[in-house]
């Protein structure tokens, strides 16, 4: 491999990395403050990118106008699901969470099948699609943007948490809810906030999806494996921890696709799962208390 | 007890459950006079963490009264009961273990973090009254020992200056020699002038430090009076054992 060659693996695999850190990150969010595993969070990624491919490809709206509307969108579904659906079942077992994301599953995914059919979608890129170069590396703008923006939502994400007391308050129900409580935080509707959030990000991510990747509805289990692969590999120590384990998830598809045929890509990064599973039942970079 | 005494914080034939038919507390009635420091003891399952859960506006009673001062604070939530002056330590370890010293002693001041100004005056009367947090202020607070978190928890606790402070348990968990630094800590409390309802295991430790002591049994008035009347603590756990506080769980 010369270092031409190295130098744009490289670049490829960080922009990548950035865009399926993303993917995680809502998933980390929920699961590591909440306890709530989303089942849903890759059908309303697939529903984000399709929603992005009807504005943009559509009604003419500007790919980075997609934003404005699904994020928003995105957060009232969110607070919806969390109001109406999991808290009246909170006392109950975890798996009745489980189930009924899993439902919301099959309806998302049943409304996205009856509404874009099964065709494969690509989202016109027009204004941002130009390819760029910086010595020997070369991109388009939209691959650059679609990373700069995960890596802009993941720091967002950190400062949320680390830096204002709401954040610190979120992470202070992770770690003890009813001590929270007792300080007068009001866990149910951080608990409402937490999980907007976390569906706003997918949102987010699913933007990122339809910048970069032709997609259809029934594709999204693939990436409900991608997200749940970073979570695990990263563990729920922290956003740092999601972001680290998304680049080197895409440093490693990159590179292993540079040195072994295309078959071998997966088989190579669910080793690398396995392994974290095996080494450390906790992700390979995750605290002992397992919260972000 | 002298009738004549507003007390500070009170429970009046107060009902109470965690599901629909159970009565953990059935027509419990307690009033904790102010600037003193009162006990709740009873076996296990005698409902006394419940009582303090009521007070602390955690479960709400099914029916009778919970009072501040003269005011009925029945139905005003945790975060009120925090405005007036009435504080909570549930119990076991309650620290923030992944948040730093520091951001567990925000917390403590979360219902008056617009105040910046009382924030930060908090903070440091809470670094000068405990200056061995000083140090560690940026560790994080599940690194420090179970003493330290001991202190941290009083000091989140006291970040609003609470005047009413409720207890569960406060040497749980720590050994002997934590315990009795908890111990003089509850009373360094008192001895500010604040009113404190303390709930405890320890019957002889809570005994030493009580002004008052209430004794609740199968989650009724057992009896109550001050201190002195409860000096005998053999006669009363044997009371207790005969009385069949034998129900397990709380």
């Amino acid at each position: 491999m010369n270092i031409d060659t190295f130098l744009q693996a490289l670049a490829n695999g960080v922009m990548l990395g950035f865009i399926y850190a993303a993917v995680a990150l809502g998933l980390s969010l929920t699961l590591g403050v909440l306890g709530i595993v989303n089942m849903a969070h890759s059908a309303l990624l697939i529903l984000s990118s399709l929603l992005t491919w009807q504005l943009v490809n559509g009604f003419g709206l500007h790919p980075l106008l997609a934003f404005l509307v699904v994020i928003p969108a995105f957060l009232l579904i969110g607070a919806g699901v969390q109001r109406w659906l999991l808290r009246p079942i909170r006392r109950q077992p975890e798996s009745s969470g489980l189930l009924l994301l899993f439902g919301l599953l099959i309806v998302v995914e049943s409304l996205a099948l009856a509404i874009w059919t099964t065709d494969p979608r690509t989202v016109r890129l027009e204004g941002i699609s130009a390819s760029i170069s910086l010595g020997p590396i070369t991109t388009t703008t939209n691959r650059l943007l679609a990373a700069a923006i995960g890596a802009v939502a993941a720091l967002g994400l950190h400062l949320f948490l680390q830096r204002t007391m709401v954040g610190r308050a979120t992470r202070a129900m992770a770690d003890n809810s009813d001590a929270a409580s007792a300080l007068g935080i009001d866990t149910g509707r951080l608990s409402v906030l937490t999980f907007a959030i976390g569906v706003a990000l997918a949102g987010l991510a699913g933007i990122l999806i339809a910048m970069t990747f032709t997609f259809s509805p029934q594709e999204h289990v693939r990436w409900l494996a991608w997200a749940f692969l970073i979570v695990i590999v990263g563990g729920l120590g922290s956003v740092a921890a999601t972001v680290t384990a998304g680049l080197a998830i895409g440093l490693t598809e990159t590179f292993v696709g540079l040195l072994l045929p295309f078959q071998f890509v997966h088989l190579v990064i669910y080793a690398l799962l396995a392994t974290a599973l095996i080494a450390r039942g906790g992700g390979f970079m995750a605290r002992s208390e397992r919260r972000i | 007890m002298n009738a004549d005494i507003v007390p500070a914080v009170s429970l009046e034939e107060v009902e109470a459950g965690y599901h629909d038919h159970d009565r953990v507390l059935q027509r419990v009635s307690l009033n904790a006079r102010p600037h003193r420091l009162t006990a709740i003891l009873g076996p296990n399952g005698s409902g006394k963490s419940t009582a303090l859960r009521v007070l602390a506006g955690f479960v709400r009673p099914r029916s009778g009264f919970v009072r501040l001062g003269e005011r009925e604070i029945t139905d005003e939530p945790t975060h009120r009961r925090l405005e007036l002056g009435l504080a909570f330590l549930p119990q076991g370890r309650s620290v923030f273990p992944s948040l730093s010293v520091q951001e567990n002693l925000l917390l403590g001041a979360w219902h008056i973090r617009s105040d910046a100004v009382r924030v930060r005056s908090a903070m440091e009367a809470a670094f000068d009254r405990y200056p061995t947090l000083v140090s560690v202020r940026r560790r994080r607070a599940g690194s420090l020992s179970g003493g330290q978190q001991r202190l941290l928890e009083i000091a989140r606790l006291l970040m609003t200056d609470p005047s009413i402070l409720l207890i569960d348990e406060p040497s749980a968990g720590l050994s002997p020699k934590l315990a009795d630094l908890a111990y003089a800590e509850i009373d360094r409390l008192r001895a500010e002038g604040r009113t404190i309802v303390l709930v405890d295991q320890n019957v002889r430790a809570a005994i030493d430090l009580a002004d008052d002591v209430y004794i609740l049994a199968f989650g009724r008035n057992e009896s109550s009076g001050p201190r002195e009347q409860y000096a005998d603590l053999d006669r009363l756990v044997r009371e207790w054992l005969s009385g069949g506080g034998a129900r397990v769980s709380d």
